[in-house]
């Protein structure tokens, strides 16, 4: 990870602010190429604990930590969207009375392909201050209807897979992955993980989601029918929904094998996976994410992601016919 | 051998997880060399706004040979691209533009833009959203 290196820790300060012993301060800025990066949470972790701090970079990237226990840190910054990836930084020193200084450069995804990344912080930061809380359906149900800017586990934790199922996807990253049902404009991924725009149209019997992706719908049925018997496998699977209190759990099966699954990781799996989605709307602007995948067929176990998404009242999905103009096969050497 | 097997999984995932293959169609490495950086300056002589990839046409001179070659310019998507302030008629046939990007890995004439700047006005186009962001 070259641009980890990016990174330096340019000094260590001594600061009288710090009242208790053992323990010190950590600041510095996040930047990404274009420039100052704000809004971006920084994480600090301590090694010797486990105890994980965080901070959100102000208008000019500027982060400050005050009161951090003196030690080793694991300092990273999540991916947002499809603009920046994750950086992540391991033995920064924090020092007892003294403050360090990190500055982080976080790198664009894609190498910054101009207008792939959707304006994802510029839509995020657009609609930084929605407030209020979450509407309810005439039920009293939370009503999830709304535009979501989705995002990505800020802590992914890496997918345990069986033999095959791990050969297939080192040979996906090998190929990088070249190969993607994306790339050819089949519908990549059903899972709620790719950071990109969303419409929830929620009534009460059905919960329709819209994106900008093959296939660009997907059906959640909350009317108490069950999974059809012995359905044809489809790309996106068959979903029913119910409450659990205010949570929406939704379990979705009845999946073909031809998907990559979790955006860019790309994962392989069988025609065994289900899928477990818990959706809550804390408040009017946030969308709460819980994802479980099991299959047992490619995971030694459950795989899981959990996101906050982000309403964006004023964005629209827009047409997307990834057949239209598709040169990528050709120009990649795609068979 | 279990936990050996474990540890692998958890280094390749790490990898794949911080990877820079993100993209919202496909990676960049796949059809792209990003250790062949270009710098293209040459006159509009076509925009497909098309989906999944909106692509910029452009007729550059040798400055020695006075030869003129066609460029193909892959951009994101117009959904994309529109949130960042583009429109299909934001470039004419005829303006000069200056292209950054990276050579295409088995088409030749293929570049990809990580920037494009109107000659004319110095302006550099589509990028006001994210660099203004802050």
């Amino acid at each position: 990870m070259k641009w980890i290196t990016l990174a330096l820790v340019i000094g260590l300060m001594p600061s009288a602010s710090f009242a208790q012993n053992g323990r010190g301060g950590l600041s510095g800025t996040v930047t990404n190429p274009d420039g100052p990066l704000a809004r971006a949470t920084v994480q600090a972790k301590h090694v010797a604990t486990g105890a994980v701090f965080t901070a959100i970079s102000a208008s000019a990237g500027r982060f400050d930590f005050r009161d951090l226990p003196a030690g080793a840190y694991e300092v990273s910054v999540p991916g947002t969207g499809i603009s920046t990836v994750r950086f992540v930084q391991q033995n920064v020193m924090v020092e007892a009375g003294k403050s360090a200084t990190l500055n982080i450069v976080v790198q664009k995804a894609n190498q910054g392909v101009l207008g792939d990344d959707n304006a994802y912080l510029a839509i995020r930061n657009k609609y930084a201050n929605v407030r209020g809380p979450a509407p309810r359906m005439p039920d009293g149900r939370p009503d999830l209807t709304g535009m979501w800017n989705a995002s990505v586990d800020p802590n992914p934790t890496p997918a345990a897979l069986l033999p095959w199922a791990e050969n297939v996807w080192k040979q996906r990253n090998a190929n990088a992955q070249r190969d993607h049902p994306d790339a050819l404009c089949l519908p990549g991924d059903p899972t709620p993980t790719i950071p990109l725009l969303h419409k929830f149209v929620h009534t009460k019997g059905l919960l329709v989601q819209l994106f900008e992706q093959e296939p660009h719908y997907r059906q959640i049925f909350l009317d108490g029918r069950a999974h059809p018997v012995d359905a044809d496998p489809t790309w996106m699977g068959h979903s029913v929904g119910k409450w659990d209190k205010d949570v929406l759990v939704i379990d979705t099966t009845g999946f073909n094998d031809k998907s990559w699954l979790i955006f860019a990781t790309g994962l392989p799996h069988t025609d065994k996976l289900r899928m477990v989605e818990r959706y809550r709307r804390p408040d009017l602007g946030h969308l709460l994410v819980d994802l479980t995948l099991e299959d047992p067929g490619a995971f030694v176990k459950p795989v899981e992601r959990h996101m906050t998404w982000e309403l964006a009242p004023g964005e629209e999905i827009l047409e997307a016919i990834c057949n239209e103009n598709n040169k990528f096969p050709e120009y990649a050497g795609v068979k | 051998m279990r936990n050996a097997f474990l540890t692998f999984i958890f280094i390749a995932a790490t990898i794949a997880l911080d990877g820079s293959t993100v993209a919202a169609h496909h990676s960049f490495a796949a059809e792209f060399d990003i250790t062949k950086p270009v710098t293209l300056t040459g006159k509009v002589t076509k925009i497909e706004w098309t989906n999944p990839h909106a692509f910029l046409f452009i007729d550059v001179q040798d400055k020695q040979t006075g030869a003129v070659t066609n460029w193909e310019i892959e951009m994101g998507s117009p959904n994309g691209l529109t949130r960042l302030g583009w429109t299909r008629t934001l470039l004419k046939n005829g303006d000069e533009v200056t292209v950054e990007g990276s050579l295409g890995r088995n088409k030749s004439n293929l570049a990809n833009a990580r920037s494009v700047v109107m000659t004319a006005t110095g302006k550099k186009l589509g990028a006001a959203s994210s660099e203004g962001a802050q």
